[in-house]
């Protein structure tokens, strides 16, 4: 049950439901055998994207290559694309049995064939034992994995899932997208992943997408994305950020960065002008005492999170999110304490604009 | 100022039993279906127990029954065209449904208002018009012996009940598998189509197989109805099936034969068979597969060449389906109309002639099926909330024992309120009940709580208990959670049940002959019956009938456009 | 409160018709007679006599007496108005009629052979009514076919699958017609009379109106209706037209008053009324065109109008048995729904068959099989019972309503004999057409 990979070429791909435009220019490109993920708020076009490759949907105008080859023009049950939805869309008047042999059968398989490949894939998903229940039978995890099973038994080209894990119960998500992964790189399967949780995307996929407006913001691996964002929205919507807005100029000393309230960060090469900084909230550090290029400020409110403490403090402005990691017996600031900030300005990001 | 309360606390328990008023309205509902439904039935086949000579309770008439083979004939003959009307119907509402559902289609709306059309028409009006288009001598014999020197036995025997049968209960089915079919999720499909299928491998192995609730819900409808139908095959003179052997043995002048009541009795019972046959089957196939990301049903867009097809596929089924009414339309213009493919000449002269005799028809209808109607969905609300948002006891026979009805024949209900009331007096005076209007509109009521019943349930299905739950944390009770959170998101639902009992019973004709005691007191189809009795009042009746299905059409219409605005403004709602 | 229901729509001639109704007796009447008729009678008797209204509830004469039957221990009805005779010796033999006194002048005491009111007193005639055959000339034109002027030519095959006729259960009127030609050409030469003009019938109609509605449309060429139905249909302007055969059976319209009517003087004045000049003068009004039986009021009756005062042959060749008719009524009808309504398309396709056989050997010819063809005949013509069997009170009793005591001696059902004649007429047919198209083969 393996094919050969097949890499995806997305040019200048353009959508609209009406007058909205959905899509607008998408370009993107996707390594055979890779693990990619769409990753957006809700409205951010990267399910109508994921369609667009199945077929699904208004027609698009561009191109998507799957394997060097133009599938915009073929329907979709020619495309041998296989894709996942997000509410599995098991048959309910079809036992697992039928649900998993259906595109065997649509492919005209003789049924020994069938039945051995249907073993076969339920065997995968590890739920051999449940080929003759109906779907209404099964838990929320069981229906995934029989969905997964009904689509990757045809053999398709490129596997798409499609916010496969939204329907599932906390722990459960984070023991099926492990399974999905091992699966995935047991299958060599180019696989798209839509979801709208960076956490999915970032322990699953090899790189991936973050989309807004119907536009791709950046593309590269999750640790690219979160430690170097190409723009605001990017750094805003991956983990938490302190945006500062401020000048960029250089100093004899190297590059500075003013805030708007006056307050001054050392960081290393950035274009000069107007910009706005990132800081993450773990390379922030409270000092007791007054220091250069630190930022003074008064603690709000704090939360215990577990590993880590974290601060919202007023400063500079804006009310800064500040982490400090816990160990047993540490002492905290309350809330009204003066404090200093420190900013390792080595993991801090500049963005023109 | 305290007396009623220390009255009832004073007197013994077993009197003033502890009964919340929901659970009293469960027991009133109760003793009226069985008041109203079961004891005038059972009074009309109780007679089929009788010995005819002696009066004493035998099983000889069952045995009498199945020995003859007249009724054995019936039987089958009432059989095959029931399936057959089914076979038929479908075939006319299939592909209206499909096109109107998966397509973006130019008028779906008038298609699927104008596909219910049939259904407020009685149907022995229906017969009249397709006698004149179809029949023998009919506008489209006539043309076709004339240009081609052939002619096709539409309206002969039992291929003429089996037309008009099935162009009449149709929307049966268009109405259940069109709603089945909205409710499809697109994923069902996207994801078939994922895996290789398309077309019609599609449509029979994933689309059809997930509306088959809704399909069996209208076609054991329509079954029952064609198996019950007595108007048709009388007016098109067939007489071998068995609802025109009943009502010819029952209403004979003078006879005793207990075969009628016999017959009526298998009738009920085999209606009841299929109706509990038909929920059998839907047991535990529950498809409502509209899921969270879903978009309900896909909608496609046409080639050039699908639509010409299905245009010219709506434009046909239309056109048959709508003969009756062309033919109706032609006849109360036309003066004289006799062995030609088109009245001689037109006139207004049927439409004077109609309005002068006729205003007291209309004024009754209206009446008479307002007020069936609005008892209609207040009992049907009542039992879909019983049923479906408590625990009583026995409240799903509450909802068995209403949807009987629709087995039992006009006919038989008829008669078994004639028997029923003529020794009651209306109260406060000295006229028996039987002669009263209001019965008329009991029986229509009864007649038509099914329809209404179902259309009530489907809308409480679909309030979420959360929604009256967190009326009630806020402090409302149960009342006024049903008054102002249940009842205003059910309106829609209401709405289209009333629409449904109200123009049904219009055009009700089976019980309602069995109960006018005077023609001042008469519906419009019985009017129109009258009219239709003589050689110049043909015009006329079919004048009337005109307005009957403008006067129901737009309610229709109205109802359909208030339940359109509805859903909109319920989806816009979700959304922001 | 219905009233006021009502509304607007109702206009303000239904209330002023609604107050005066207050100050007016109210006299119920069931009738099968078609508004056309009744409304100008209505109208003629309110202006007469203004203290009364007439309340006209329209029922087949078949479900008019199953409802007075069904009413009768709370009874509302004041008059019973229908065709046929037979219909009131039934709520007559059910104790549901009450004699009352009417007083006329100028009415004869028979008409035709049939006398023209109850002996008994109970119910009364007030018009008459002859059976004939109307044709739609369209039709007729169109199939080439000239129109039948007897009963007899109704056998013809030139008119196979042309004619139509109501069955005698639902109508009293056609029940008179067929106990009329069985009493005319005797028991079995009447059936088999009968069995052979109903080979070439299109149908057999449930409504005795779907007879003449049946011919205006075209839909069947002939058809065997009451005079006035003919005589309606064309001054309605269709292309028909009516003609009496000269043995008809001509009968009088009745009228009674039902028995503990709750306004019994009024029913009476309303049956005087019928039967004055003036009363009877209506009844030559188009859309109702029934004979009058005031000999007088002929001398301004329309040109062609038939006078069966002065016409003898109308009516005349047959004296009618008013006591056998009524002693066999419910078992004659049973015989012709069970041999011919029930049946039809295999006693047409027999006697289509026979038909065939006979023009294919016209010339005689060939013995064998006109020997065949006789015996097809014979088989078509067989009746299942013989007269005497028809006139036995216990038999006929088997088909009426009277319930017997449980002391007595049980006889066969009902539906048994049903069964035994079915089988004998299906069998019989069948094998009659058989023998028919061996004939042809020769």
């Amino acid at each position: 049950m393996t094919t050969e990979k097949q890499g995806i070429e997305i040019d200048n791909l353009h959508l609209s439901f009406g007058d909205t435009e959905v899509l607008s220019g998408v370009n993107l490109s996707i390594k055979p055998g890779e693990f990619f993920a769409f990753l957006g708020p809700s409205g951010s076009g990267k399910s109508t994207l994921l369609r667009a490759i199945a077929g699904f949907g208004p027609r698009p105008s561009g191109s998507i290559e799957i394997g060097g080859k133009d599938v915009l023009d073929l329907q979709p049950w020619k495309r041998n694309v296989g894709m996942v939805f997000q509410s599995y869309a098991l048959w309910p008047h079809m036992s697992v049995r039928d649900n998993v042999g259906f595109g065997l059968q649509e492919r005209r398989e003789n049924k020994a064939v069938i039945r051995s490949k249907v073993d076969a894939a339920l065997e995968l998903v590890g739920l051999a034992h449940l080929a003759e229940r109906m779907p209404n039978q099964l838990s929320g995890g069981q229906q995934q994995r029989i969905a997964l099973a009904r689509t990757v038994v045809v053999e398709p080209k490129i596997l798409l899932l499609d916010e496969p894990l939204s329907n599932l119960d906390a722990s459960l998500r984070v023991e099926m997208r492990r399974e999905l992964l091992a699966l995935q790189r047991k299958l060599g399967l180019t696989t798209i992943f839509v979801t709208h949780d960076q956490e999915e995307a970032n322990t699953t996929s090899d790189r991936m997408a973050v989309l807004d407006g119907g536009v791709i913001q950046q593309i590269g691996s999750p640790q690219e994305l979160y430690d170097t964002p190409a723009n605001l929205f990017v750094a805003d919507f991956l983990g938490t950020a302190n945006i500062l807005k401020g000048d960029v100029t250089k100093t004899a000393e190297g590059f500075i960065f003013t805030t708007q309230t006056g307050d001054i960060l050392a960081i290393g090469s950035a274009e000069t002008g107007s910009g706005s900084i990132v800081l993450r909230p773990q390379n922030i550090s409270i000092e007791a005492k007054n220091g250069p290029r630190t930022i003074s400020g008064t603690i709000k409110h704090r939360e215990f999170l577990g590993s880590q403490m974290r601060y919202l403090i007023d400063a500079a402005g804006i009310e800064m999110v500040v982490d400090e990691s816990h160990r047993a017996g540490a002492k905290w600031f309350d809330a009204g304490s003066r404090v200093n900030l420190a900013v390792n300005t080595d993991a801090a990001v500049v963005i023109a604009g | 100022m305290s007396t009623n309360q220390a009255l009832a606390e004073r007197l013994p328990r077993f009197l003033v039993p502890k009964v919340s008023g929901i659970k009293l309205v469960a027991i009133l509902i109760a003793l009226m279906l069985i008041g109203l439904l079961i004891v005038p039935v059972a009074i009309v086949i109780f007679v089929a127990f009788q010995d005819p000579a002696t009066g004493a309770l035998t099983l000889q008439n069952f045995v009498d029954f199945f020995r003859t083979s007249l009724f054995r004939e019936s039987f089958w003959n009432s059989f095959y065209v029931s399936s057959v009307s089914v076979i038929m119907a479908t075939v006319i509402a299939m592909p209206l449904a499909y096109i109107t559902t998966r397509f973006n289609f130019r008028g779906s709306i008038i298609i699927q208002s104008l596909g219910f059309i049939p259904l407020i028409m009685p149907p022995f009006v229906g017969a009249v018009a397709m006698q004149l288009i179809f029949g023998r001598n009919g506008s489209v014999n006539l043309l076709l012996r004339d240009n081609f020197g052939v002619s096709i036995p539409f309206m002969e025997g039992l291929n003429g009940v089996i037309l008009v049968q099935s162009i009449h209960y149709f929307p049966f089915i268009l109405i259940n598998l069109s709603a089945s079919l909205r409710n499809i999720d697109r994923s069902m499909e996207e994801a078939a189509q994922n895996l290789g299928s398309s077309g019609m491998r599609l449509f029979r192995r994933i689309v059809f197989p997930l509306a088959m609730p809704g399909y069996i819900a209208g076609a054991a409808l329509v079954f029952i109805k064609v198996f019950d139908d007595l108007g048709t095959p009388l007016l098109l003179n067939v007489n071998n099936m068995l609802a025109p052997q009943a009502f010819l043995r029952i209403s004979s002048i003078g006879i005793s034969d207990p075969m009628g009541y016999v017959i009526s009795c298998i009738l009920v019972v085999f209606s009841i068979f299929s109706l509990w046959a038909s929920f059998l089957f839907m047991h535990g196939k529950d498809y409502a597969t509209v899921q969270k990301g879903g978009g309900g049903m896909s909608k496609r867009d046409l080639l050039f060449s699908e639509k010409a097809l299905a245009y010219a596929a709506v434009g046909f089924i239309l056109l048959l389906v709508l003969s009756p009414h062309i033919g109706l339309l032609l006849l109360s213009f036309g003066t004289i109309w006799s062995y030609a493919p088109l009245p001689d000449a037109y006139t207004f002269a049927n439409y004077v002639t109609m309005w002068d005799g006729s205003k007291d028809y209309i004024t009754n209808t209206l009446l008479y099926a307002g007020l069936a109607a609005t008892a209609d969905v207040i009992i049907g609300t009542m039992i879909a909330y019983i049923v479906l948002r408590t625990n009583i006891f026995g409240r799903n026979a509450l909802d068995y024992l209403a949807t009987a009805a629709l087995a039992v024949p006009g006919v038989v209900l008829g008669i078994g309120y004639l028997r029923m009331f003529h020794g009651v007096n209306i109260p406060f005076s000295n006229e028996p009940m039987a002669s009263w209007w209001v019965i008329i509109a009991l029986a229509l009521m009864i007649r038509r709580l099914p329809y209404a019943l179902r259309a009530c349930t489907a809308a409480l299905q679909q309030v979420s208990s959360a929604l009256e739950e967190a009326a009630e944390s806020l402090g409302a009770n149960k009342f006024r959670t049903i008054k102002r959170v249940v009842i205003p998101l059910m309106s829609a639902g209401i709405l289209a049940g009333f629409v449904t009992s109200f123009a049904t019973a219009a055009v009700e004709l089976s019980a309602t002959i069995m109960l006018v005691s005077s023609n001042s007191d008469a519906p419009l189809a019985y009017g129109i019956y009258l009219f239709m009795q003589t050689p110049s009042g043909r015009g006329a009746g079919a004048a009337l009938g005109i307005v009957a299905v403008i006067l129901v059409a737009i309610g229709m219409i109205m109802s359909q456009l208030i339940i359109e605005r509805d859903k909109k403004l319920r989806s816009t709602g979700d959304t922001q | 409160m219905k009233n006021y229901l009502r509304g607007s729509a109702a206009a303000i001639s239904f209330i002023a018709a609604a107050g005066a109704a207050n100050a007016q007796e109210t006299i119920v009447v069931i009738t099968s007679f078609p508004d056309s008729m009744t409304t100008p009678i209505e109208a003629a008797f309110e202006a007469a006599n203004p203290g009364y209204d007439l309340e006209i509830l329209n029922k087949k004469t078949s479900a008019g007496v199953k409802y007075i039957q069904e009413i009768a221990g709370q009874n509302t009805a004041d008059v019973f108005w229908a065709s046929a005779p037979d219909a009131f010796e039934v709520l007559k033999n059910d104790g549901l009629l009450a004699t009352v006194a009417v007083t006329s002048e100028g009415i004869p005491d028979i008409i035709g052979s049939y006398p023209l009111n109850d002996p008994d007193g109970y119910y009364y005639g007030f018009a008459a009514a002859g059976y004939g055959i109307m044709w739609n000339e369209r039709y007729l034109a169109a199939n080439d076919l000239e129109p039948a002027r007897e009963w007899a030519d109704l056998k013809n095959t030139e008119y196979h699958g042309h004619v139509g006729m109501s069955a005698p259960s639902r109508s009293g009127t056609t029940h008179l017609t067929v106990e009329t030609l069985l009493q005319g050409e005797g028991w079995d030469a009447g059936w088999a009379e009968w069995k052979w003009i109903a080979g070439n019938f299109a149908t057999v109609t449930e409504r005795s109106f779907g007879v003449p509605d049946g011919v205006n449309t075209g839909n069947f060429g002939l058809g065997i209706v009451i005079d006035f139905f003919g005589f309606s249909s064309k001054a309605s302007g269709f292309p028909v037209d009516f003609a009496y055969p000269t043995t008809t059976a001509l009968v009088p319209a009745n009228i009674a008053v039902v028995k503990d009517a709750p306004n019994s003087d009024a029913a009476v004045a309303f049956i005087e009324y019928l039967l004055t000049p003036a009363g009877q003068e209506v009844l030559l009004d188009p859309a109702i065109m029934r004979l009058p039986i005031n000999p007088a009021t002929y001398d301004n009756a329309p040109e062609g109008f038939p006078n069966p005062f002065m016409d003898s042959s109308i009516g005349a060749a047959v004296s009618f048995d008013v006591a056998k008719s009524g002693a066999r009524y419910n078992l004659v009808n049973a015989m012709f729904d069970v041999m011919i309504t029930y049946r039809l398309d295999d006693l047409r396709a027999a006697v289509g068959a026979i038909q065939d056989a006979e023009a294919k050997h016209a010339d005689g010819s060939n013995a064998e099989a006109m020997a065949l063809i006789a015996e097809a005949r014979a088989l078509i013509e067989a009746s299942p019972i013989a007269e005497a069997t028809s006139l036995d009170a216990d038999f006929a009793g088997i088909f009426t309503k009277k319930r017997k005591k449980a002391t007595d001696e049980v006889g066969p059902r009902q539906a048994e004999i049903e069964q035994e004649w079915d089988a004998m007429v299906v069998a019989n047919y069948g094998r009659a057409r058989e023998l028919a198209e061996q004939a042809s083969a020769m």
